[in-house]
């Protein structure tokens, strides 16, 4: 059974090529190419790929900032693609499966296929360090961008995905909102919200348990009945 | 009349020993306006010499003596001021009063009172700033005969018994009044003559300094080379100085010789000379004046040279080498020439310092321009080679062109890191680069280039745009998700031609670590060869655009 892999690299004649000889192996599927870590984040999200194969230097997000973004059940192996020799101590500490360097040859790509097969049994898991994440990727209508943890009042889960909402502004964000929480000082105060106890302006208490929160931009956000006490324990910690 | 006469007469012998003292040593001082104590106190010397000598070359007239004695007192006032004439004219009147006469006390008295109003007209005319009429031989005549006639007044005054007294003047008066007065403006005359041929001798002295210094300033452009320049340096100084024969050295040999004596003294030989291995091992300036300490050419004993001056050529405190000045025996070694000859030696151990200088700064940049080469060129060649790679699969010819673009890029990188190109051809190194980032980001990358074509013959130091293009595209347009912008613009402005590369990313963070080596190297390239006015600067809009822009001088003013 063909292995389903993820390509990512900013270059497109590279991630092409690379397509082109992962096909003559015939033993991987690309499920997607993406030319960022924002449109991978996504893909990730939606093909659950097994394999990732990752360029380092990219635009705003390189890639091991990317894997940093990676919900915990989704991580997939990671076999590193770059020109650069510089990098590979790193990547090994990240976990790596194996770390190719531009141009790249069939047989080494063979290699390093054969390196995963021989690693299969083993947890998968990508063991980094996860460091509290400053900033979130994020897309508005027509532009990528990453928006300040500081900056943000909350983040729900609505139908048609993450928002990430700040005073003036309300971006779409390609991070589940579970990764978010774990991630960073934002706190769950529902089961769709996260709230920034630094942006609260007030808590209106509500009776039966129910509450809502008022950010410092006028924004309310609701606290359900199963999250007011922790809510309230945090508080009364500050 | 016979008395002007013999007046006149003694008056001849006593300007002879005027002539005489002013051609001496002793004179000297006396050239400048300022007198300090030391050489008042000569003055007086000299000056109460000629007032006694006056008196003893004096014809005995009626028990008196007609004589040149105001001269001394009225000339030391004049030229000293009024303490000095005072203390010549007391002298002068006092050893008058010691051989007696009738008008021994007169004649004391008013020699004193001579050399007073000699010492009041030079204050009144200092005062007033008239200092150079001092020595106007008019002057002289007019304060002496004015001088005299006051002493005639104090005689009929002061001498007894009175009628002969008034006989006495009757006879010497016109003749004494004459005398002395053109004794005085003759005396001053030389004086005048003697000083103002020292102040053209200054003039001359400094004109030859300079013209040395000016002669001397190209030889070590380039670079510290003593044997090079050597030959230049020994017949620029024989010229200048006129001395019998010039050496240069180094620490063991002969690099030049220039004059008599050339037959035997040969470049290239070592150094013979006991002197000269003194001045190298001591690091001080030896002088042989040829009088005391005799200078023996130890290679032929019939050789003519007689004197030497060894002044050590220092780099950092550390003797390189040395300068000698020769003069043959049968010439005196001037002391002019010797402070020229120490000046020139001071004058080009500064010049090798800072020729030094120069030369470390520009090795220092050529290096880190190599060094930054070395560094960019493998991640370039890596990715390029990748993309040409890809390309190869899905179009061969495509490929085909953009390794004949990486050709030629590396071809231009090679080039050596110092020579100047003409823009067209740094623009060819930067399109070259261009094409295959564009290949490489595959239609992300536009490129727009507006360059006047009159500038296309501009020279330039090479690797000035290459890699603020590359900079543009590593941390501008390579560090954004959007489609990237790059343009390049060249416009001539009325002082200095202006060269622009603009991205559309705004990047731009002034952190040198960021720069790289790029931006800082093409800047201080530019400085070090057009000076301060011309060079690099950056302006930036956050996330709207980066703007490097280069100034150079005009392409007729560029050196």
């Amino acid at each position: 059974m063909k292995r389903r892999a993820l390509v990512v690299d900013d270059e497109a004649p590279s991630r092409q090529e690379l397509v082109e000889l992962l096909a003559e192996t015939g033993r991987i599927e690309v499920v997607a190419s993406c030319a960022n870590a924002f449109e991978a984040l996504r893909a990730l999200q939606r093909e659950k790929p097994e394999l990732l194969f990752l360029d380092i230097q990219m635009p705003v997000l390189d890639g091991f900032a990317l894997l940093q973004l990676i919900d915990e059940s989704l991580l997939p192996q990671v076999i590193f693609v770059t020109a650069y020799d510089s990098y590979a101590l790193k990547a090994f500490q990240e976990n790596a499966c194996d770390y190719l360097l531009k141009p790249i040859t069939a047989e080494r790509l063979n290699q390093a296929l054969d390196r995963l097969d021989r690693r299969t049994g083993h947890p998968l898991a990508l063991q980094t360090t996860l460091r509290p994440l400053r900033q979130l990727p994020c897309s508005s209508t027509n532009r990528i961008r990453l928006v300040d943890v500081r900056q943000v009042e909350y983040v729900v889960c609505e139908p048609g995905g993450i928002y990430v909402v700040t005073a003036s502004d309300r971006a779409f964000c390609d991070l589940s909102l579970k990764i978010i929480e774990q991630r960073t000082a934002l706190l769950r105060c529902h089961r769709q919200y996260l709230i920034n106890l630094d942006q609260v302006d007030e808590i209106q208490l509500q009776g039966q348990g129910l509450a809502r929160i008022r950010t410092r931009s006028g924004q309310l956000v609701p606290v359900s009945r199963r999250y007011l006490r922790q809510l309230r324990s945090h508080i009364s910690q500050l | 009349m016979e008395l002007i006469l013999a007046l006149l007469q003694q008056l001849s012998v006593f300007l002879v020993i005027a002539y005489l003292f002013s051609k001496s040593p002793a004179f000297r001082p006396l050239a400048s306006t300022v007198l300090q104590p030391r050489h008042k106190l000569l003055l007086y010397a000299i000056f109460s010499t000629f007032s006694i000598l006056g008196t003893y070359f004096g014809l005995p007239v009626q028990d008196a003596i007609a004589n040149t004695r105001a001269i001394g007192a009225v000339l030391a006032g004049l030229i000293g001021g009024p303490l000095l004439g005072t203390a010549v004219g007391l002298t002068g009147g006092l050893h008058r009063y010691a051989l007696g006469g009738f008008t021994a006390f007169a004649c004391g008295v008013s020699t004193t009172a001579e050399g007073l109003l000699g010492g009041l007209v030079h204050l009144y005319l200092v005062r007033r700033g008239h200092d150079s009429e001092l020595f106007r031989p008019a002057l002289a005549f007019v304060t002496t005969f004015m001088a005299e006639a006051l002493q005639m007044l104090i005689l009929l005054l002061l001498a007894r018994p009175w009628h002969e007294a008034l006989a006495l003047v009757q006879t010497i008066a016109a003749p004494m009044m004459l005398a002395n007065a053109a004794g005085a403006a003759l005396f001053i005359s030389i004086m005048r003559d003697q000083k103002s041929m020292y102040d053209t001798f200054g003039v001359l002295f400094s004109a030859r300094a300079l013209n040395i210094a000016e002669h001397t300033l190209g030889l070590f452009a380039q670079g510290v080379d003593l044997a090079a320049a050597a030959p230049a340096i020994a017949r620029i100084i024989q010229r200048e100085t006129g001395v019998g024969a010039v050496a240069v050295t180094n620490r063991q040999q002969v690099l030049a010789f220039v004059g008599l004596a050339a037959d035997h003294h040969r470049p290239g030989s070592p150094i013979a000379s006991e002197l000269t291995r003194r001045a190298i091992a001591e690091n001080r300036i030896l002088f042989a004046d040829g009088l005391s300490e005799p200078y023996h050419c130890v290679l032929r004993p019939d050789c003519p040279l007689g004197s030497a001056l060894v002044v050590p050529l220092r780099l950092d405190n550390e003797v390189i080498g040395t300068i000698k000045l020769y003069e043959p025996k049968r010439k005196l070694f001037l002391n002019l020439n010797r402070t020229l000859g120490e000046g020139i030696a001071r004058l080009l151990s500064e010049q090798l310092l800072r020729s030094r200088y120069e030369e470390q700064k520009r090795l220092l940049i050529t290096s880190e321009l190599k060094l930054a080469q070395a560094q960019v060129n493998p991640h370039f060649l890596f990715n390029a080679l990748n993309t040409i790679i890809a390309v190869l699969r899905q179009n061969p010819a495509r490929a085909r062109q953009l390794l004949l673009h990486l050709s030629d890029f590396f071809r231009k990188n090679l080039k050596r890191a110092g020579d100047l190109v003409t823009l067209a051809d740094e623009l060819d190194h930067v399109n070259a680069y261009l094409a295959i980032e564009q290949a490489r980001f595959d239609g992300r990358l536009q490129i727009e280039q507006t360059i006047e074509p009159a500038l296309l013959n501009l020279k330039l130091p090479s690797f000035s745009l290459q890699p603020l293009v590359e900079n543009a595209i590593k941390h501008g347009f390579s560090q954004r998700l959007e489609p990237g912008r790059l343009s390049l613009r060249g416009r001539q402005c009325d002082s200095c031609v202006i060269l622009e590369i603009e991205d559309n990313a705004g990047c731009y963070q002034p952190n040198p670590a960021h720069d790289g080596l790029g931006l800082s190297l093409v800047h201080r390239r530019i400085q070090n060869l057009y000076g301060s006015a011309y060079g690099l600067s950056v302006t930036c809009q956050a996330d709207e655009w980066t703007r490097v822009c280069l100034k150079l001088p005009l392409p007729q003013e560029a050196p």
